[in-house]
Parts: structure tokens; sequence; C-alpha cells
């Protein structure tokens, strides 16, 4: 399974459970909710609900998001057999919102929600963080996440000193093209608003990768975004559709016209492109641009009040030993937070695993990293902002 | 009968609407009253939504999103037309000349449907590629500018809702051009009518029945298609439904997205009022 059935289609077929939730329907029988306001908020004195290993670990992933082999996981094997710990391993994540929606009222009401790790993306992060949702992890317990995490996933903007999460796994926003189309190579975001290409250009329904891409584009570090600078990217964006550059607003459905040449030039995920650029002999090319591209990281973080987070801490420092980061890596395809990986990884029997070692998409090059930035963290004042400015783009 | 049995017997047509009644609760009037408390709440996916009877909802979304309204209204107009001029002189001819043959053809017609509605479109997809098996060619000999497209044009969204929603249309008429009696048509000419007025003055009002049918059938669901703009439409042709979607699932604008859906339906409920007025419809079809 590839990025765009996790984090697109399942998205759009199972739509976000928000505000159908059993406080909605009271509040729309007369009766109040509660006040809607954070009472969970975590202090950095808020000891964990245990210090002990207590032999069970609930786990929340997105589908096809661990290794397999004949229906079990390798690694889930391999943590139980050495630690006595029982994982209860469940593929509940389709999206980070509708997700959050399923948890979001125990933790606002400071009960504890079935799982003590949770797999989300970076913004999400910063959000629960900043909510008190989640708790801080214990880094003393986490001597491989110090030993072997790349330096890009260390201190990262979205959660500073890593003190409520560590990543699982990452990709990149960037470009891809269809170099027989273009006539000659795209290095830039500019190259997305180029005239020449009227018609053939796909731009991201997303919100966060579109605006994100854009604010880089006009040399503009996300981190550091205005709202101005979101409202040149908003008129930058109009702009490109009114002259009719853009051809369409995709979610996961720019890879086939990418591939069949009705698209020259895109945003793209690094990990739907990855298929297409083993080998060698297409045209289609994945770019990071010059001006930067953006690495977006899933982390695992463990939910306030957890029950079991010693059992938890355990499976994180677990995995990220090389060679169980790179067990992962092989099967899952792709960016691991674990660069010694590679290495391992190169020295496979099969062709195809050799092929994806060596692929940038999932081992960027040094140079590829140094061009990488985080979504911008959104207040929620903001976010409102920014999502009406986007709209107003992709509704024409 | 005894007195009791009778007693009974008044009660059973009520038990037998019981299981469409509750349905009808469970699966309409229940996710209609949540949607409507939703329509009046205001909040985020981090505060939750709390009913705050705020109104606002509705003249926002009016206003944000007027122009993919109309223009929602615009094309599902040309489609119920289009479909309306291609299926009529069809359904007519299957009715009166195919004989023994009629139903044959009625299953040709349908067969395409038998197909799911997504699978159909994203065919079109790859039949319209600007370089596929239609274009590339025509492209090559060098018939069409390399830059022509039909993909990612009102055109082709058009053209899909069409094709879409023909059956909606084809059907309702087809079975009221079937019923019309010969009789009727054998006596406008025994008053000496010659075919086109018999046409007019009989076959057609006698079919406005199905016209009326068909023309709700399609109009109504095509307002509300986002399939066809969003696989085959540009940024240009949003339509009311992608936005109602895209508040859903993108913007987790669900009170605003709520509060459209409202404004959508009570514009067609009106528009489906005054139309059933002018065609004088309950003679026609009670």
């Amino acid at each position: 399974m590839t990025e765009i059935d996790r984090r697109e289609f399942i998205r759009k077929a199972g739509i976000g459970a928000g505000a159908f939730t059993a406080s909605a329907w009271l509040a729309a029988c007369g009766i109040g909710g509660n006040d809607g306001q954070p009472s969970g908020q975590a202090s950095s004195a808020d000891p964990l609900t245990t210090d002990q290993i207590n032999g069970t670990l609930n786990f929340a992933n997105w589908p096809a998001y661990i290794d397999k082999a004949k229906g079990k996981s390798p690694t889930v094997e391999q943590f139980q057999d050495q630690t006595d710990i029982r994982v209860n391993y469940k593929e509940v994540i389709n999206d980070n919102v509708s997700f959050f929606a399923t948890i979001r009222e125990p933790l606002s009401n400071g009960q504890s929600v079935p799982w003590d790790i949770i797999v989300v993306t970076d913004w999400l992060i910063a959000k629960m963080a900043n909510l008190g949702y989640l708790e801080r992890v214990d880094h003393s317990l986490l001597g491989n996440f110090s030993a072997n995490a790349g330096e890009i996933y260390k201190d990262p903007s979205y959660d500073p000193g890593n003190t409520h999460s560590i990543p699982w796994q990452s990709g990149i926003t960037g470009i891809a093209y269809n170099s027989e189309l273009t006539g000659r190579d795209i290095t830039t975001v500019e190259d997305l608003f180029d005239p020449a290409f009227k018609g053939k250009v796909g731009m991201f329904t997303e919100m966060r990768d579109t605006m994100n891409l854009v604010l880089l584009g006009m040399g503009v570090d996300p981190q550091d975004a205005t709202l101005e600078d979101a409202q040149a990217a908003q008129q930058k964006l109009l702009q490109q559709r009114e002259d009719g550059i853009v051809r369409q607003y995709y979610g996961n459905d720019y890879v086939q016209p990418i591939g069949n040449g009705d698209l020259a030039l895109t945003m793209a995920w690094s990990g739907d492109i990855l298929g297409k650029t083993l080998g060698g002999n297409s045209p289609i090319k994945f770019v990071v641009p010059d001006e930067g591209g953006i690495l977006w990281v899933d982390n695992m973080a463990i939910p306030q009040n957890a029950e079991n987070p010693i059992d938890a801490h355990e499976f994180m420092n677990f995995v990220y030993q090389p060679e169980i980061a790179a067990q992962m890596t092989a099967w899952i395809n792709y960016i691991s937070p674990v660069p010694a990986a590679q290495d391992i990884l190169k020295d496979a029997k099969d062709n195809y695993t050799r092929q994806v070692a060596n692929s940038p998409l999932v081992f960027p090059t040094p140079d590829i990293e140094s061009r990488l930035h985080h979504y911008r963290n959104l207040t929620e004042e903001e976010e409102t902002e920014w999502i009406e400015l986007f709209d107003e783009v992709v509704q024409g | 009968m005894s007195s009791s049995a009778r007693a009974r017997g008044r009660f059973v047509p009520y038990l037998l609407t019981l299981p469409g009644i509750g349905w009808l609760l469970l699966f309409f009037a229940i996710p209609m009253v949540t949607m409507f408390s939703v329509s009046l709440q205001e909040g985020s996916l981090e505060q939750g939504y709390r009913l705050t009877f705020h109104w606002a909802n509705y003249s926002q979304a009016f206003g944000d999103s007027s122009t993919q309204a109309f223009r929602s209204l615009f094309y599902a107009a040309i489609v119920t037309a289009v479909t309306f001029a291609i299926s009529y002189p069809m359904v007519y001819w299957i009715a009166f000349k195919a004989g023994r043959k009629k139903h044959l053809f009625l299953l040709l017609l349908l067969l395409p449907y038998f197909t799911p509605f997504l699978i159909r479109t994203l065919s079109w997809k790859f039949v319209l590629a600007d370089t596929g098996i239609f274009l590339g060619p025509l492209k090559d000999w060098g018939l069409l500018d390399e830059s022509f497209r039909l993909l990612a044009t009102p055109l082709s969204v058009i053209a899909g809702i069409t094709y879409n929603f023909l059956p909606f249309m084809a059907l309702p008429l087809f079975v009221a051009l079937d019923r019309l009696d010969p009789a009727m048509l054998e006596a406008a000419r025994d008053l000496y009518s010659d075919r086109f007025s018999a046409f007019l003055k009989v076959t057609f009002p006698l079919s406005l029945p199905g016209v009326f049918a068909g023309s709700l059938l399609t109009f109504i669901p095509a307002v509300g298609d986002f399939i066809d703009a969003e696989l085959l439409g540009n940024p240009s042709t949003t339509m009311i439904g992608n936005v109602i979607e895209r508040e859903f699932t993108d913007s987790f604008n669900y009170p605003e997205g709520a509060a459209l859906s409202f404004l959508l339906m009570a514009g067609i409920l009106v528009g489906v009022a005054l139309y059933a007025r002018w065609l004088g419809t309950e003679e026609l079809t009670g």
C-alpha cells in the first residue's frame, strides 16, 4: 500500500467524525457538553502513570505502516520475544484528523485513552502537545534514539527537544515531472508557475503542503511566515489558477495523470513516485526544489495518562536499533529516521531492496536533507485564516 | 369476520409500513436532525463543536459558495436539457418502432450502467487523456494543436454528468411513451391530424409525466454531483458538491458544510415546487 492510500483515499472515504460525537448529539438535544477547555494540561512535573513495565502495549498505527510477513510483523514478534511485553497492534488510523476526533474528548476531560503509542503527523504532535494531551517522553529510556537517529530528526521545530515524540517514518513533499514533456530539468518551485506549462501543472488540495511549498518558493521560511506572507502566497496561487496554468488540484489522484502525460509537472509525495523512479529508465523524476521541500514526519507519542508508558518507551527504543529499522524500511519504503539502516539494506540479497537502499527518496542525501523544512506550526487562529485563504484558491 | 379481527385489521396498514418508517427514522430523520444541529454549531476540531444556534453559518456558507452554487444549477440545467434531447428520440424509437426487440434495446441502453459510476468516469479520463487513444493520434496527424485538450474543461464535466445520468431521463420517458395507447394516435389521424401535429397535440402532452419525472431525477442529483467535476474538471469547474465535500474532508468546517447542504436542499425544494406548479403535474401524474 502506498502513501496515497493512507493519506488521501481512506481519508476521503471515511469522513471525519468530529461533529457527530455523542456530545454534539447531546448538545442537539439541549444538553450541555463540557466547556471545551482542555483540562488535561500536563506540566513538566506531571508524572507518568507508572514507572514499571506492565507487560502490555496498545499501539495505534496506520495501515501498512510496519513490516509484515505471513500476516504478522517480524518487528513486533521479535519485540515480544525479547521483552515479554505483549503488543496489541491495531491499524486504526486512517487520517490524522478523524483519529484525533476519536480521542479528543476523553483527553480533554483528563481521562485516558486505550492507546499507549499513537503515530500521528508532526503538525498534530505540536497541536496535541500544546493542548497537554501527550506525555513527555523520558529520554533516559531512549538510548537508541540519541545514538542512532539522524540529526534532522532531533530537536525538530514541531516538537523542540523531542519532548513529546520521536519519529516513526517520514516522507517528502516536492515536485515530480515528466522530462519528455517539460523538455528540461525542473529544479525550482517557480517552475510550477511557468506559463509554458499552461494546463499541465498539478497542485495539491492539501493546504499544508501547498501553502508551505509556495512559501518556500517565495524565499520565505514557513516557520517565519506572517499572515501577509500567507496572503501573498494565496495571491500567487490565485494568479496561477487564473492564468490557466493549474490543470487541477489533486488529492491522491495526481499519480495517474503524471504517468500518462496529462500533467507535465506536479506537486508530489516522494513515496508515490518511488516505484516509478527505481530502475532509472523512466522519464518521471522526483526533485526536491532548490528553494526547499517539505519533510513531513509521522511520530510516535504517548497519550496523556496512558496505562503502559514504560512499555511504550521500550518499544520506541527497540525500533531505533539499525537492524530493526532496516527490516521495517525494506517493507515500508518510506524514509527511516535511522540513517544506519541504509548500509544494512545495501547488503541485501534481493535487487529490489538494494535499489530501495540506494534511492535518495528513501535515504535522502545530505544535500537534499539540507533543503528540507517542516510544516509551519499553526496556532488555531492562524490555521483558520490559512484554510480560508487556501479554500478560496481551490474552490474556483 | 369477528369484531376483534376487524380491529386487528385496522392496524395492519400501520404494521406493514413499520419497517419503512423505522428505516426512514433511523437513516433519514435522525441524520437530518443531527445535520441540522451541526449546521448551527460553532467550534473547531480541537475544541469540539457546540450548538450555539449560530445562524451566521448559513449566510457565511452562501456568501462563500454562491458562485459554485449557481454554476452547479447552470451545469445541471444544461445536463437536463441535453439528456432530454438525446433520450427522447431514442426511447421514442424504442417504444414505437422497435417492436418485439424493445426490451433488447432497452437492455443495450442500460448495459453501460452495469459498471459502477466511478469506473465509468475514470475510464473517461483514460479515453480523453491529452495524448490518449483518442486525442493522441489526432495530434500526431496534425489535426489538432498540441495544447488542445478535452479533459479538465467545462465541456468534459458537463458531458460526463450527461453520460452518467442519461438513464435517469431515458427510463421515465420510455415508461410514459410505452404506456401510450396507440388508439389515441389513430384517433388523431382519423380526425385529420398530420403526424407532426399528432405528436405535438397527443404524444408529447401524454409523455409529460415522464418528462417531469425524468428531468427531476436528472436535475436533482446532477446539481449535487461532485465526482465528474473532481475527475474531469479543472479549478474553474468546481461544483457545490465539491465545496461541501471539501468542508467535511479537508477543512473540517462541519457546520458550514452542513449549512450548505441545507441551503442546497431548500433551493432544490423551492425549484421543484415551482416546476411542479408550472407543469401542473398533479393532474398528469395523479
